[in-house]
């Protein structure tokens, strides 16, 4: 397929305006980061959606290989944390009515990198090329963001509230005292009924008000994936494997060194930290070049929302013979979100959680080339189910030999806190 | 040399796998996991390392073949106290565990940063192992025999905390006797 591309000169306020006349206009998927983070991105919006891959229990990696690699063009979408239950073994039967993955591929696509300030399109005839181009020139005189509409209200229904999380966190502390696991990210799911919500109206003001590396929003048949996550699982760029885990919170209401002082010297902080940087050196080291991987950065921070976040960057070089696919699979689901050894930790958590995770805590994922891919952590998430109405959240945290339940339950709920006080604004 | 690492579900077995093969010249490293311990092909391995990995010792039947193959024996953390139990040692919790933190060893006469990833560990070394270094609290973290061919360490040396984690693979490779 012949496509054209044209890059014009945009502001970042000019590219956002146009991103999300394309979400409203035109269903555009979206991957949208916010400069200034670590794990900045570059922003894709794929339109005119042409080939679709919506995983099943039959989905292979070699089959989502080909749907990406043989033909050119961004491939866009979720792998969800329940297909990698799948892929490492581990039975549920809890009922999930979230589809395991999605991916799709468009006939037009828009990219956006703040540090050059300009808007890349692509489209695969010269019509759509001039429609995308008109929109990006009169994006900034397009409505103003509404009012967001059918907010969440009241208390949600939780699968783990304060008490069953606590003592969810304090049959994880056994289960590492007797050598199970060393840390493990215990979650909740938050669920309000909200049929007249507008999810992406929301998607956009969160944007706004609070800002993150890994935006992105997505169709997928009635879902409506609301993604804030501040996190990168992996990127590939020629070749270049870098992962940034996270781990380590404390939440602030003025990021200060003396605040960042009191997180990064934290005995427990940190070494929730160094066991995900160890397991995530593993993970990317069977597609990684011997000698290649090494660690960058550990013990760094940075704030986002009320949070400050530690993390470190893990470095390789992708293996002759091996594509992104090959790493993202074989490192799939992030260390981050299930802990440590993986294997193990995610049977405990299929135990002690009640409820299926679905896309949260999969990831968001722009595959351009076999070497050249970039992916998020999908905390941070939310699912607006526009049939039932379910507007679905989720929260967790890492659970290590120092940890505190109580405090692990605030944790929780400061990470959850911009979806949890949306109905007071 | 030929080194067959044996998995026992641990997600620090790769870190071990690019360690070997940076510290050891001309090392081919093989990574099986412990559910194909039974039909695993001993012969051809000079070196057989047995990684760490969650859960306890009993949880991991079907390695005397291993430490009754004649060839010599590398076990880190789990495969330590594997190793210990095959010689009649014991296992239990660690008071205080201790996840993903360093710690200081006395290691042939020299400090050493090592990176230690246990809930738990030996109470009664097994027979004929030596007991080739402790840490502050008297935990041990080394063990070995050169009759057995095998040693141990409770640390982690392909953990990116522990300093020098090449050189506790090259003192290994000299104890074994396989320079």
């Amino acid at each position: 397929m012949t496509q054209l591309r044209i890059s014009i000169s945009s502001s970042r306020e000019q590219f956002d305006a146009f991103a999300a006349r394309l979400a409203q206009e035109l269903d555009a998927d979206m991957v949208l980061s916010s400069p200034g983070y670590p794990a900045e991105t570059t922003s894709v919006v794929g339109v005119h959606p042409e080939q679709e891959l919506l995983f099943t229990e039959q989905t292979t990696p070699e089959a989502v290989k080909h749907f990406c690699f043989d033909t050119p063009g961004v491939a866009l979408g979720y792998v969800s944390y329940t297909y990698g239950m799948l892929l490492r073994g581990i039975a549920s039967d809890k009922p999930n009515n979230f589809p395991l993955g999605h991916l799709k591929k468009y006939r037009g696509w828009v990219e956006y990198n703040a540090e050059q300030g300009a808007t890349v399109i692509s489209a695969a005839d010269q019509s759509m090329l001039d429609d995308l181009a008109d929109r990006l020139n009169t994006a900034l005189g397009s409505a103003p963001m509404l009012p967001v509409k059918g907010l969440p209200k009241g208390a949600p229904v939780v699968s783990l509230d304060q008490a069953g999380y606590e003592a969810g966190v304090s049959e994880t502390l056994e289960r590492i005292l007797s050598g199970h696991t060393y840390q493990l990210n215990l979650s909740t799911k938050f669920s309000w009924n909200c049929p007249d919500l507008d999810p992406l109206a929301l998607l956009l003001v969160l944007r706004r008000d609070h800002p993150a590396p890994f935006y992105a929003w997505m169709q997928s048949g009635q879902h409506r994936v609301l993604s804030t996550s501040p996190e990168r699982f992996i990127r590939v760029s020629d070749g270049h494997v870098l992962s940034q885990p996270i781990k380590g919170t404390l939440r602030v209401d003025k990021h200060t060194p003396e605040a960042e002082a009191q997180l990064v010297n934290s005995p427990k902080e940190r070494a929730e930290l160094s066991m995900i940087v160890d397991l995530i050196r593993n993970d990317i080291s069977a597609n990684c070049e011997y000698g290649s991987v090494e660690v960058r950065n550990h013990l760094s921070v940075f704030a986002v929302d009320t949070l400050l976040q530690m993390y470190s960057d893990v470095h390789g070089k992708l293996r002759a013979g091996r594509d992104c696919l090959d790493l993202f699979f074989d490192a799939f689901p992030g260390g981050s979100i299930t802990g440590c050894p993986k294997l193990s930790s995610m049977t405990i958590i299929e135990e002690l959680e009640p409820h299926s995770r679905g896309l949260y805590c999969g990831s968001m994922v722009v595959i351009r080339d076999e070497r050249n891919m970039d992916s998020s952590i999908a905390i941070r998430t939310a699912v607006h189910d526009t049939d039932s109405g379910a507007f679905d959240l989720y929260a967790g945290s890492g659970i290590v030999v120092d940890s505190d339940p109580a405090k692990e339950y605030q944790e929780t709920m400061a990470k959850a806190e911009k979806f949890l006080t949306l109905g007071d604004a | 040399m030929h080194i067959l690492l044996i998995d026992n579900n641990d997600s620090f077995t790769r870190n071990l796998e690019h360690l070997l093969v940076s510290a050891i010249k001309g090392a081919e490293v093989v990574v099986e996991p412990y559910t194909r311990l039974p039909q695993l092909d001993l012969t051809a391995a000079d070196l057989i390392v047995v990684s760490p990995g969650p859960g306890t010792p009993a949880e991991y039947p079907g390695y005397e073949r291993v430490f009754e193959s004649g060839k010599p024996v590398l076990g880190i953390c789990l495969g330590m106290q594997i190793m210990n139990e095959h010689h009649g040692g014991e296992t239990g919790r660690l008071p205080g565990c201790v996840h993903g933190k360093t710690d200081e060893i006395d290691w042939l006469g020299e400090q050493q940063t090592v990176a230690r990833y246990h809930s738990l560990c030996v109470t009664k070394v097994g027979d004929g192992l030596e007991v080739m270094a402790r840490n502050d609290q008297d935990v041990v973290m080394c063990l070995g025999s050169r009759d057995h061919r095998a040693i141990g360490y409770q640390f982690h040396p392909e953990s990116f905390l522990t300093s020098n984690g090449g050189r506790f693979i090259r003192d290994a490779i000299a104890y074994l006797d396989l320079q």
